[in-house]
């Protein structure tokens, strides 16, 4: 095999490309029909997200934060007010973090399935995209009627949150979860045993243990590999030990252990896992306390650094705060999960096909407001 | 061989399998179910109870607006904001609590707070916003608020605000003529008082 050639050829796919997720371009070496060297420039969203928070007060950067990963903000608020928190020793009440973790997890659900959805999209289903935004639309109304805002919340404030949430949203929540329970299966049943999609997807750009690992790959691509690692139960921020859920793990349930389906299909399972830490946080969520109890009166940290990661939609986020004392950051860095997934396309895509380079992409489920920044 | 026809058995299956759902979907279709008319039904609103003063602050994140005749100019909403978007001038009161006809200055806000402080300028560029809602939570009069706030009477939510020119999007809260009315009086002021 390795003697027969094809023409070399580059091809560039991107920037403006629909399977591309945000503006990315892929400079594509291929051989015939077979890829042969992938780069990924990026850059194209770059807005000097680090630089800016060295000119803003600690409030401030919290918008900051909600461009970044444009489809999870309530998760990237979250990381930052936990590694807030954490270098001022701040203490917040039950009620908050119980209705912090709601949040987080319905947008994880968000997440994860406009990621399905749209992973269906590239490769060629249109219903169940359409059925994962109708679902994904609800979950954005709830945050609607919390915060106002629909994707850029600003809603998790170091120590607090902006608002408490409104009367009838545990109600609506319930209700919402109940919907949205059959609406897994069916959305499974349409797409993760498609004949289709898993000719598509199934041994299709395995990435193996120790490949995923030495490249820094976390969160579902991680798992998908069969690395049981989450951090919510590896390393518990906020009030994650006190709920009970599993950590799903690819098993190669059509193919190899790491290929696309097992990627696609983690999400899938992550999604339930979800709502079952949804029910039992709005079951052990305390009625009383006020959201703005431990909200400082400014918000001026000791001199000293800090790091602290938690697990967003798509990986282990982690963010480096310098603080010299001032209300202004010194440094702060933020660690992205979806670079490290970027990174690792080149090594598991090469010696493809050119057409399956968009599948794998799109089961890694990147975002390039964050990995540009 | 076997394979052959065992995956042709299990493409048809599925691939029947997931049409059958969308059928059931086409006979189970209802009026309403996904798409919203938009300009004709929205969707609905929550009940209002949130907020740091209950029944006080909306949270809706739509157009800014500014009750002029509450602003103190204490300049908290412009420090707040992160992308500076709010310019605010102010000139020094004649006298603390006082009504200038001339400039149409109000002295004293409904809160009952004398105002020290008459405002020449008070720009919103709303091109630049990014809709954080940071600005409203320190103003001590509450007079900054997005529409559809605590005055939803006077103003209705504006999702749908437009403009043909773009500086038409640059509001200007500060009554027309202050700034030169204010330039006047005090020099007036001055000549009297030498």
């Amino acid at each position: 095999m390795g003697l027969v050639h094809g023409e070399q050829m580059v091809l560039n796919i991107g920037p403006q490309h629909p399977a591309t997720h945000g503006v990315l371009r892929l400079q594509v070496r291929t051989d015939g029909e077979v890829v042969s060297q992938i780069t990924p420039y990026m850059g194209y969203l770059h807005r000097c997200f680090e630089k800016h928070c060295e000119n803003v007060t600690y409030e401030q950067v919290i918008p900051f934060t909600d461009r970044c990963d444009y489809l999870s903000s309530m998760s990237m608020n979250f990381g930052y007010v936990v590694a807030m928190e954490k270098l001022m020793d701040i203490k917040v009440n039950d009620r908050v973090e119980h209705i912090r973790v709601i949040m987080a997890e319905l947008q994880r659900i968000a997440s994860h399935l406009l990621c399905t959805g749209v992973y269906g999209l590239d490769l060629g289903a249109f219903t169940p995209f359409l059925w994962a935004l109708r679902d994904r639309e609800r979950i954005l109304d709830l945050f609607e009627f919390t915060c106002g805002a629909r994707l850029l919340y600003n809603y998790m404030w170091v120590g607090g949150l902006s608002h408490d949430i409104p009367t009838g949203f545990v109600e609506s929540t319930l209700e919402f979860l109940d919907y949205f329970e059959p609406k897994v299966d069916e959305l499974e049943n349409i797409l993760a045993h498609n004949k289709i999609l898993v000719e598509r997807s199934a041994d299709i750009g395995v990435m193996p243990k120790d490949v995923a690992i030495s490249y820094g790959v976390t969160g579902p691509n991680l798992r998908a590999s069969g690395v049981n690692w989450d951090l919510r139960k590896n390393d518990p921020y906020s009030i994650y030990d006190r709920f009970e859920f599993d950590v799903p793990v690819g098993v190669g349930g059509k193919g190899t252990v790491g290929d696309c389906w097992d990627r696609f299909y983690v999400r899938i399972i992550e999604i339930r896992e979800s709502v079952k830490i949804i029910r039992q946080a709005i079951a052990s969520m305390p009625k009383e306390g006020d959201v703005h109890q431990s909200l400082p009166k400014k918000i001026r940290p000791p001199k000293g650094s800090i790091y602290a990661r938690t697990e967003t939609p798509r990986g282990d986020l982690g963010y480096y705060i310098e603080s010299d004392g001032s209300p202004i950051p010194y440094r702060l860095k933020m660690r992205s999960p979806a670079f490290t997934a970027l990174s690792v396309l080149d090594e598991i895509a090469s010696g493809w096909l050119l057409s399956d380079v968009l599948a794998i992409l799109g089961s890694l489920d990147i975002v390039l407001g964050e990995i540009d920044r | 061989m076997i394979k052959f026809f065992s995956d042709i058995y299990t493409a048809s299956v599925t691939i029947m399998g997931g049409m059958l759902i969308t059928l059931k979907h086409l006979f189970n279709a209802k009026n309403g179910i996904a798409t919203l008319q938009y300009p004709e039904e929205r969707w609905p609103r929550p009940e209002r109870n949130i907020g740091f003063d209950l029944g006080s602050y909306n949270v809706i994140r739509s157009r800014l607006h500014v009750d002029m005749d509450d602003c103190i100019g204490c300049l908290k909403c412009e420090r707040a904001c992160p992308v500076d978007c709010i310019k605010i001038e102010t000139a020094k009161a004649p006298e603390r609590g006082e009504d200038i006809k001339d400039v149409k200055h109000v002295g004293v806000t409904t809160n009952g707070t004398r105002k020290a402080m008459v405002v020449t300028r008070f720009d919103i560029d709303m091109t630049e916003c990014c809709y954080c809602n940071l600005c409203t939570y320190p103003c001590p009069e509450e007079c900054i608020f997005m529409t559809g706030g605590p005055n939803s009477k006077k103003h209705p939510i504006d999702y749908e605000f437009s403009e043909s020119n773009r500086s038409d999007l640059i509001y200007r809260f500060a009554k027309p003529g202050t700034k030169e009315g204010m330039d006047k009086l005090l020099e007036d002021g001055e000549s009297v008082g030498a």
